[in-house]
């Protein structure tokens, strides 16, 4: 295996098309934990938005529309979600758990109802997502591999970053959710209806994790597989994590799951057989958070003068 | 006539115990019924199905309690890790360790029969126990929480027993090339039947386990500490219960539950690890929705897994007489902890009420 | 008249905390309304601010009759109320906080320069000197509180409800809100201030009413009355000053030597150096914040030491577990009865057993006797007077002052020769601050030493042989009972030094 230029140029093409999901998952939970809402329910709230994905493609091939769908899915999704854990006072760890379990069996329900598999559905006559081949891009040697097979969420996802920035940061809405995440009691002091910023705010983000579904059944593959979604949100809650809750500190944290998730598919011809590289990402995300945490700890130690 | 209002109590204490459960599983198996009815099929045949394949005759009986045994020991693992306040869910992870290492060792070790299932129940739990406390290790030292560290570490050892079953130990006498799983384990060395044809011993030890956690929680000290630690951590440090101890035994004692669980599914059901065996089939999570149920009384746990583990050989059953496919029961169980999640509800109402009346009155 | 309430009561199960209450305020007027703890004042006002609604009973408001569903309601009213506990956001700034809910904008961003510039001028117009931009976190208590006025002003306020506001406040600071308070009421606001300090109703208002069991039992002009009065009003009988014999003391039984203590790379306590005698109360005076919390869990052993020493009855303890400590011979009734002295949970015999749980005859061999432990608790619960009805009854369901009384009970029965009070009485009734009160005295007469931390300065002067000043994580002065004065202690506490006086 040599390591040449243009090989390098796939693995970051590779790393980006592994951590957009990754990112959208992460900003959903960011303004999840913005607004002190603990969505654990992101992992099935992404599989399912994937599965719908798939199925609308696969019976209208209107593209907008199964994006439509997988984004109002996601936000049905996460209300339940936050209804029950805002609303009703359910425990978060409880509710996420009992939606991922119901995801999981719902969308292998379907799948079978429908497509008469509880494996792998992929259909020729789906089209994915459109490629988007970048004019003045596509003609230069290295950078075009960089850039290759992106489709126009993958391009999103990074805006949405920045946007999500600008909406936290910089607007009055913004600064609201900021507060009731500080202080809720202050702010529903200053009779600012808490509950309900919380449950539109996060039901509003759910649609990111729409968007990374429709990434991970019409991105790079076409195709669904039972529990496509694998721990992903599992993964988006720790990059929330080492984030800080901050969206552009999610660039950077899925960026380096992204990055283990490409080292596992680059390192698959060589001899380390594949159920071991399915490790790295699950194994780099106890090692990032104990790295994380434990540098926060002894800087929290030291004694600065 | 105190003694009489508090025995009274604790009769109304009972049937809250049980409505909110009851009250859960009924809404769940209404919606079931809708979905049977949106498929197309008569929900007293589907249900009818459901039923008889999960308790009709001794054969779906013995079946039922088969599947319950790893799903007791799971609830167990969470009832003592939950109730002590460790919201940890690495009970997949450790049943995976714990079944694939006590079928390796009641294949290969060439001790007598007895011998060799001792000590493959306790390569087991030793496993089991060790996967748990790595997790309490992760969140003692580098502050990982118990729901990022469990979650991964159950898929990392998925993929490792699987690794390992694949390229390592895979059954070098199987016929079939695609069946991924260990050689079978010798009939001396698998966890016997109770009498032909019925459900083996670890049933019962699953509940002779049952019995000891009970005790555990209810007579022992022990039990009063990690109850404090679980009411309220911060009062348990401040009356100067041991937090470190405490955190490690409690998850030692709840790894080794799952662990042996998945020794009792490898040597007494399958007689071999089987590649994905453990994570397909959900025993670990069945096993936290019935603490959840049982709000983590380890009796009502063991009670609430038999349920469950009807519903899914049931749910097998309707399967293959209706079109019904079987994650039905899955979506069910997801309902029902979703309402269960809200149990919580009235307490926090209550006690608000309380405090605020406390406060002002 | 710019409001006015008429026959409110207000029933909290079958408790009644307002019983046919009736009171009027005046423009410009300073209006105090005086009572014990749990003579329902506070109710009376969360009623008018729309946190709590009436059982029944009118509220008009510049004549007009009103309905509060939200604070907002009352907020849109012309009423505004500073709150006992503080609404801030810790980590945004002062102009954040005061201009949160009517944001000054540019279509939907902040626009933080006119922000900052409109904060200011507020500040300018009513004396109120602040940054507005520096972070609440940093802002002491005195200056927190002038955010949560301004944010009042800020949103037009005609009456302003002050809610026990000096409780957290120095001495100076003290005097600095109620010169506030007049000049506002010179601007023509309206004010009412709730509290149980009968020197600031003195000195600031114009009128009093006087509540007691849920009722208003006298109503004053300041002018016609004097503080012996209210507060024999208030009480309903005279209160008696508690005379404390000294005592001679000689064995040191706690002793700190320049403890250290680092948070997040801050020195939160810079080498303290405190003695506690046997046979001698010793009083820890300070604003909160200055390190008290951090000094008491530090001698505990809920916070792992930096530098120094701790020690009990001679013995080193430093860093040694909490149960080494507590088996040294150290009981800790701690500063927050709910979040670290008690399960709320818990049922109060499980509550009571805390610290012998591996004792006998609690337990033997590792195996608890039910009938043991509930005979202590029934016991526990008798000797110290705690209105319970069962040994199984949850903890929760004790009001404030019985939870204390069973935790207070719970530390003193372990009759150890060292006693940490932290805030032993907030919050709670006279009548059981007194049976507190006198507890502490007994164990004293016994020959415990006891370290008492409060921040009401009049519980330290009262008990205290010695009283130690806390200030900014150092000793910043000590007295002996005898040459106590509160002015001095008000100036050291606030970090100044007698010698510069």
């Amino acid at each position: 295996m040599t390591i040449s230029i243009e090989y390098l140029a796939q693995v970051f093409n590779s790393t980006i098309r592994c951590m957009t999901p990754i990112l959208l998952v992460t900003l959903c939970a960011s303004v999840c934990s913005k607004v002190k809402v603990f969505n654990i329910a992101l992992e099935g709230t992404l599989l399912t938005s994937a599965f719908f994905a798939y199925l609308t493609q696969y019976f209208t091939h209107n593209i907008v529309l199964s994006v439509a769908v997988a984004m109002l899915i996601a936000m049905l999704m996460t209300f339940i979600m936050s209804f029950f854990i805002v609303q009703l006072k359910g425990q978060p760890m409880i509710v996420g758990m009992a939606l991922n379990t119901f995801a999981l069996g719902f969308t292998t329900f379907l799948l079978s109802m429908i497509f008469g598999t509880k494996g792998t559905i992929s259909d020729p006559s789906v089209k994915g997502l459109p490629k988007i081949n970048l004019p003045v891009i596509r003609d230069i040697p290295v950078v075009s591999t960089m850039f290759s097979t992106l489709t126009i969420i993958d391009y999103a996802a990074f805006a949405l970053a920045v946007v999500l920035f600008i909406i936290m940061y910089k607007t009055v809405v913004g600064f609201r959710l900021r507060a009731i995440g500080i202080n809720e009691s202050a702010a529903s002091s200053l009779g600012i209806n808490v509950k309900r910023y919380q449950i539109i705010a996060t039901t509003l983000s759910g649609s990111m994790i729409g968007l990374a579904g429709c990434l991970l059944s019409l991105g790079s593959v076409t195709l669904f597989i039972q529990n496509i979604s694998s721990a992903r949100g599992y993964v988006a809650l720790a990059a929330n994590n080492l984030a800080n809750a901050h969206p552009l500190g999610a660039l950077l944290s899925s960026a380096l799951f992204g990055f283990t998730k490409a080292l596992a598919q680059v390192l698959q011809n060589t001899a380390i057989k594949q159920q071991l590289l399915e490790c790295i990402p699950y194994i780099a995300t106890i090692a990032a958070m104990a790295i994380y945490n434990g540098i926060a700890k002894r800087r929290a130690k030291a004694i600065k003068n | 006539m105190n003694e009489n209002r508090n025995w009274k109590k604790s009769l109304g204490a009972i049937a809250d115990a049980f409505a909110q459960p009851l009250v859960a599983v009924v809404i769940s198996l209404f919606l079931g019924a809708v979905v049977i009815v949106i498929c197309g099929e008569n929900v007293f045949t589907a249900y009818g199905a459901m039923i008889r394949g999960a308790f009709g005759n001794s054969f779906y009986i013995n079946d039922t309690l088969k599947r319950a045994t790893p799903i007791i020991m799971g609830g167990l693992a969470v009832c003592i890790a939950w109730r002590s306040g460790y919201e940890a869910m690495g009970g997949e992870g450790q049943m995976i360790l714990g079944a694939f290492c006590a079928a390796l060792v009641a294949y290969y070790l060439p001790l007598p029969g007895i011998l060799r299932i001792l000590l493959a129940m306790l390569v087991a739990v030793v496993v089991g126990a060790l996967y748990s406390a790595l997790t309490g290790w992760l969140y003692e030292k580098f502050d990982v929480t118990f729901i990022i560290s469990t979650l991964m570490l159950n898929y990392i050892a998925n993929y490792f027993a699987s690794y390992m079953t694949n390229f390592v130990v895979k059954d070098p006498e199987s016929l079939d090339i695609n069946a991924v799983q260990t050689g079978k384990i010798a009939a001396e060395a698998r966890i016997p039947a109770i009498f032909s044809g019925s459900v083996h011993w670890g049933f019962v030890y699953a509940l002779i386990a049952v019995v000891l956690v009970y005790f555990l929680f209810k007579k022992t000290s022990f039990g009063y500490k990690s109850r404090m630690n679980g009411l309220n951590s911060r009062f348990a440090l401040y009356g100067g219960i041991n937090a470190r101890r405490m955190l490690y035994v409690v998850l030692i004692l709840s790894g080794a539950m799952a662990g042996l669980g998945g020794a009792f599914e490898a040597l007494g059901s399958k007689y071999r690890y089987i590649d994905q065996m453990i994570f397909t089939t959900g025993f670990a999570w069945s096993g936290m929705v019935a603490a959840l149920l049982a709000n983590f009384n380890p009796i009502g746990t063991a009670v609430a897994s038999i349920l469950l583990a009807g519903l899914s050989t049931g749910g097998s059953a309707m399967q293959r007489s209706t079109i019904i496919p079987v994650e039905v029961c899955n979506m069910i169980e997801g309902i029902i902890t979703l309402l269960m999640s809200v149990r919580l509800l009235r307490i926090a109402q209550k006690n608000h009420r309380v405090r605020k009346t406390a406060k002002e009155g | 008249m710019i409001f006015e309430m008429k026959n409110i009561v207000k029933m909290y199960d079958s408790v009644c905390a307002n019983d046919d209450v009736s009171l009027h305020l005046n423009r410009g007027e300073i209006l105090a309304i005086v009572g014990e703890n749990g003579a329902g004042k506070s109710t009376i006002m969360k009623i008018l601010y729309g946190l709590v609604k009436p059982t029944s009973g009118e509220i008009f408001v510049n004549g007009k009759k009103v309905h509060f569903r939200t604070p907002s309601d009352a907020m849109a009213a012309g009423i505004g109320m500073v709150q006992q506990h503080f609404m801030l956001f810790e980590s945004m700034t002062v102009a954040e906080n005061i201009v949160f809910k009517n944001e000054i904008h540019k279509g939907p961003f902040m626009d933080m320069n006119k922000t900052i510039e409109t904060v200011q001028a507020l500040s300018d117009k009513y004396q109120l000197k602040i940054d507005p931009r520096a972070k609440i976190a940093d802002c002491p208590v005195g200056l927190r509180q002038r955010v949560e006025i301004l944010k009042i002003l800020y949103q037009n306020a005609e009456i302003i409800i002050f809610d026990e506001p000096s409780a957290v406040l120095t001495p100076l600071e003290v005097d600095a809100l109620l010169e506030t308070m007049k000049q506002l009421a010179a601007a023509g606001k309206s004010i009412v201030i709730i509290t149980h300090k009968l020197q600031e109703v003195m000195a600031v208002s114009d009128r009093v009413y006087v509540m007691r069991q849920g009722k208003v039992v006298a109503e004053r002009m300041t002018c016609d009355t004097d503080q012996e009065e209210l507060a024999f009003l208030m009480v309903g009988r005279q209160i008696v000053n508690r005379h404390i014999d000294p005592i001679e003391a000689t064995t040191t039984l706690l002793e700190a030597k320049g403890l250290k203590y680092y948070e997040d790379g801050r020195e939160v306590l810079k080498g303290i150096d405190i003695h506690v005698n046997a046979g001698e109360i010793v009083g820890i005076a300070g604003v909160s914040g200055n390190g008290q919390s951090e000094l008491i869990s530090c001698i505990t052993g809920l916070l792992p030491v930096t530098g120094g020493q701790v020690l009990i009855q001679g013995k080193d303890v430093t860093n040694k577990s909490v149960r080494e400590i507590r088996d040294a011979g150290l009981a800790h009734i701690s500063e927050d009865r709910y979040v670290w002295g008690s399960a709320p949970e818990g049922t109060l015999e499980e509550n009571t057993l805390m610290c012998r749980q591996d004792e006998e005859p609690f337990s033997k061999k590792g195996l608890v006797n039910h009938r043991k432990i509930r005979e202590y608790a029934r016991s526990l619960i008798q000797d110290f007077a705690v209105k319970a009805s069962s040994p199984t009854q949850k903890m929760r369901e004790l009001s404030g002052g019985n939870a204390q009384k069973l935790i207070v009970a719970r530390e003193m029965s372990l009759n150890t020769p060292v006693l940490i009070c932290c805030e032993p009485t907030r919050g709670i009734d006279i009548g059981a601050m007194e049976a507190i009160h006198d507890r502490m005295v007994k164990r004293r007469g016994e020959g415990a030493g006891i370290l008492l931390v409060s921040s009401e300065l009049t519980e330290i002067m009262s008990l205290s042989d010695r009283i130690y000043v806390i200030y900014e994580g150092r000793i910043n002065g000590e007295f002996k009972r005898d040459s106590m004065d509160d002015k001095r202690l008000g100036l050291l506490m606030l970090g100044g030094s007698i010698d510069n006086e």
